[in-house]
């Protein structure tokens, strides 16, 4: 940072992204209320404590090694060469953005007078890993063990979705190469993969015990403390929308990046470094939540779980495209995936005896693929990378997005590296015995003996003032 | 262990070095330390959450047990 220009832009990005983590943090406040309002008052503190132990699980694990998963793997590797080096190995060379400058042991990855920028972006990544193995978390309260828990949010939130941001949340992406993918506020790379995972585990995991009659009725186990429940979605709603803005690139000259000679457009860019506005995000933001909530009121009677949930879907289902979309295709591409995640929810839990305590494979994992695939069609022929655009297919052009690739893209998101990794472990996890919580805990309560030294504190505090 | 020790004369060397931390090389050891704590949360949460679950199950409480519990404070 030698004159001013270069050090103000340098320090605005750093602060930019340093907001946007404050913020975000709320999106895992807000998880935390949420789950706890919706568990049964003998589950709440073990709820709490399983998902707030993600934070630490997840950012030691990211650091130590998710991080460098984003950087190395954009080729695949195998699958497209990168812009970078032309080579589809793992990206571990000495380019700008390789992997090599984020293995934990890097001197980029501390306190460096050098480097204003890695540590902030390191943070956003972070809490993104954190929402989706926070998404994970809510889906399967009341009866998994927390050590079964801290291994699939690890696997989730450092391994997993890190793989998938690499291959279609990276400007160098084959996904964007090979299908044109498009995901700018993450449907997919979050939302769709979180669900994925949940479903997985879910299907080994089992319901809770009551949820299903013996006919296989499945009863509603509604939430305990609807006002947590409530406040907890409305911090989500806060935080998601520091979520959008973590996903830009605030400043940024696009003439040189591109090679347009002696042309200079500063601007905002999604993560794939093709321009929008924050301006226009805003808009597309608050439409989709309105179209989700109008929606959600509607089809679910009023219910204001599932209301409050469905601003949530809403958002979700427009984000691929938000980057583009008239704020009025927003509201009504969150109205159908609403309408998709609520009907399929119900349908899946009926039909498989699937017990998704808080909806969350519906919320974010139904209304993620829905909203990938409706991308496809109504961003069909937009160019999926500023950088050289291409035709399907061909690994070193970028192929525009169309509705097979974002198809593709969504099973990729949801069945390859969500649901069928989440299966796997839970499987493993239950071979070991150590996936769920013996029955008699769960009968019982797993906060049951904190409740029962806290009535006895309470009787001795009682005693000594007679 | 301290990497700077005059502001001075480090900002105005002919290159910058930018790694400021204590024990700049010593990164690796660190990584390994890190790794340690990590795995051993593991085994300890594990241990500590077996047992207790095996406690809880023997005593076979009721689904209504905990309501007794519940405090007023």
């Amino acid at each position: 940072m030698t004159d001013q220009l270069g050090a103000l832009t340098t320090i605005f990005t750093e602060f930019y992204y340093w907001i946007t983590v404050v913020l975000m943090f709320l999106i895992h406040v807000g998880f935390c209320m949420y789950e706890v309002g919706a568990s049964r008052y003998k589950h709440h503190q073990h709820t709490l404590m399983k998902n707030t132990m993600l934070i630490p699980l997840v950012t030691v694990t990211w650091f130590l090694f998710g991080w460098w998963i984003y950087w190395a793997f954009p080729t695949g590797p195998g699958l497209a060469p990168s812009i970078m080096n032309e080579s589809a190995a793992l990206i571990t060379d000495e380019s700008a953005f390789s992997a090599k400058w984020y293995v934990p042991n890097s001197s980029l990855m501390a306190v460096n007078l050098g480097d204003h920028i890695s540590g902030v972006f390191w943070a956003a990544f972070l809490l993104f890993s954190w929402t989706a193995a926070s998404i994970v978390s809510g889906a399967v309260i009341e009866r998994i063990t927390t050590f079964a828990f801290g291994i699939c949010a690890i696997a989730i939130g450092s391994v997993f979705w890190t793989i998938d941001a690499a291959w279609g949340w990276h400007f160098d992406g084959w996904m964007l190469k090979l299908l044109g993918y498009h995901d700018a506020y993450a449907s997919g790379v979050i939302h769709a993969i979180a669900g994925g995972f949940a479903l997985g585990i879910l299907m080994v995991l089992g319901p809770r015990i009551g949820k299903f009659s013996s006919s296989g009725e499945p009863r509603n186990i509604g939430p305990r403390n609807p006002w947590l429940v409530t406040i907890g979605l409305f911090l989500i709603y806060t935080g998601f929308w520091g979520f959008y803005a973590a996903c830009n690139i605030p400043i940024f000259d696009l003439g040189p990046e591109y090679g347009m000679e002696g042309v200079t457009y500063w601007t905002a860019t999604n993560i794939y470094v093709t321009p929008t506005t924050l301006s226009g995000i805003t808009m597309n933001f608050l439409m989709s939540l309105s179209g989700g909530l109008l929606a959600g009121y509607l089809i679910s009677n009023n219910d204001p779980f599932w209301t409050y949930s469905s601003g949530l879907a809403g958002i979700i289902c427009a984000s691929a495209g938000n980057d583009l979309y008239h704020p009025i295709q927003a509201m009504i591409i969150a109205m159908i995936g609403v309408v998709i995640a609520y009907k399929l929810h119900y349908w899946v839990e009926r039909k498989f005896k699937i017990d998704d305590a808080v909806g969350a494979v519906a919320v974010h994992g139904y209304a993620g693929v829905a909203g990938l695939i409706i991308c496809g069609f109504v961003l069909n022929g937009y160019p999926s990378s500023g950088y050289s655009v291409g035709s399907m297919w061909v690994g070193t052009d970028y192929a525009p997005i169309n509705p097979l690739g974002m198809f593709i893209g969504a099973i990729i998101m949801f069945v390859v590296l969500g649901l069928i990794p989440g299966w796997i472990i839970a499987k493993v996890l239950q071979g070991m015995g150590k996936l769920r919580i013996p029955r008699e805990v769960e009968i019982a309560g797993l906060d049951y003996d904190l409740m029962e030294a806290s009535r006895s504190d309470e009787k001795a505090v009682s005693s000594s003032t007679r | 262990m301290a990497t700077v020790s005059n502001w001075i004369d480090h900002l105005s060397a002919a290159e910058v070095k930018g790694a400021v931390y204590p024990g700049v090389g010593t990164e690796g050891i660190l990584c390994i330390i890190a790794l340690v704590i990590w795995i051993g949360w593991h085994v300890l949460q594990n241990n500590a959450e077996s047992n207790h679950l095996e406690k809880l199950a023997r005593k076979r409480h009721s689904a209504n047990d905990h309501k007794s519990n519940i405090t007023e404070w």
